[in-house]
């Protein structure tokens, strides 16, 4: 079965077509893909500006990125499941945008760095998360995240901009 | 003038048709610098409100952390507001029968009005009850969870 293959099955499924076609379901789910994407990017965002010392920089890391762990992580579940829902509801018309390949891409780049920084970095953060000057690599850990979760949203962004109209 | 007509002033100044007359890219920028501002502004208030609630950073002061956000709020409500009139002005009339552009006007006006009340005056108190902190935190959550909830409901009933 090719990708456009299964994208079709999904598209004529009773639960695709019902969702596609249901007036409020669709827009209920876009709306919560949205909160969910600014509460678990937007919370991101922060651990990475503290990572580049630009957001409560006398609290040590680990003070800020283990209390939000849990947060950022429920974020990412509505936002994960939500768009879930959504390529299902869409997917013909989303398998033939290159930009939809490129978000994909983009998150698993960023979950790459994310993992990156939790081996080489998280493991002992207790060593280094009270210096005010952070390691290089951990610099690059931040501008990493800022970057590749900035491209995820606006080629996100664009997949609806492309493909509804 | 009624809102209609000053709908139709809008939409119809040079200023409205020079902004309408712009490419799809320049939508397409407006469309994102409304997403960052939103994601600024959204994740500041969910940090201070998780606080209000007594979880997420709660090592930190609840002065502390909304003092550390508050220029993410105001850049964020900044990039909000320009884009938000950009993309308003030049299809203002194409606005005024969305029941749902009316919804989030008013949830708009009423998370300002708490934002620059309770929770300023919360966020600048020594010692709050638990109550008053809870209960300003999820009014300020609700109300721009809201707001952005309607936004996204304008486009799917036009």
């Amino acid at each position: 079965m090719t990708l456009f293959e299964f994208a079709q099955t999904l598209y004529d499924s009773e639960f695709g077509t019902s969702l596609r076609e249901s007036e409020l379901a669709f827009p209920i789910i876009e709306g919560l893909h949205l909160i969910g994407l600014a509460l678990s990017v937007g919370l991101i965002f922060f651990v990475d500006l503290r990572l580049l010392g630009r957001f409560l920089p006398e609290v040590s890391v680990d003070r800020i990125l283990q209390p939000l762990r849990p947060w950022l992580f429920a974020g990412f579940a509505v936002t994960l499941a939500t768009g879930v829902l959504l390529f299902i509801a869409t997917a013909v018309k989303v398998v033939v945008l290159p930009v939809f390949f490129y978000k994909l891409g983009f998150i698993v780049l960023a979950g790459l760095n994310a993992a990156w920084f939790e081996y080489r970095w998280g493991r002992r953060i207790d060593t280094w998360s009270d210096s005010a000057v952070l390691p290089g690599g951990i610099k690059a850990a931040g501008w990493a995240s800022l970057t590749l979760w900035s491209l995820v949203v606006i080629t996100g962004r664009l997949i609806p901009y492309l493909s509804y109209q | 003038m009624s809102a209609l007509d000053t709908f139709k002033a809008l939409q119809s100044s040079e200023f409205g048709r020079f902004i309408g007359g712009q490419d799809h890219l320049f939508c397409a920028g407006l469309e994102l610098a409304h997403i960052v501002g939103m994601i600024l502004l959204l994740a500041s208030i969910a940090l201070v409100s998780l606080r209000l609630f007594g979880v997420g950073l709660r090592q930190q002061s609840v002065l502390a952390l909304s003092k550390a956000t508050s220029g993410f709020i105001r850049t964020g409500l900044a990039l909000l507001a320009g884009s938000g009139l950009l993309i308003f002005i030049p299809a203002a009339t194409s606005y005024y029968p969305n029941d749902f552009f009316w919804y989030k006007a008013i949830l708009l006006a009423a998370a300002l009005a708490v934002h620059l009340t309770a929770y300023r005056w919360i966020t600048h108190s020594e010692n709050p009850s638990p109550w008053a902190a809870r209960a300003t935190g999820s009014l300020s959550l609700g109300l721009w969870l809201s707001v952005a909830f309607a936004g996204r409901f304008i486009g799917f009933f036009s």
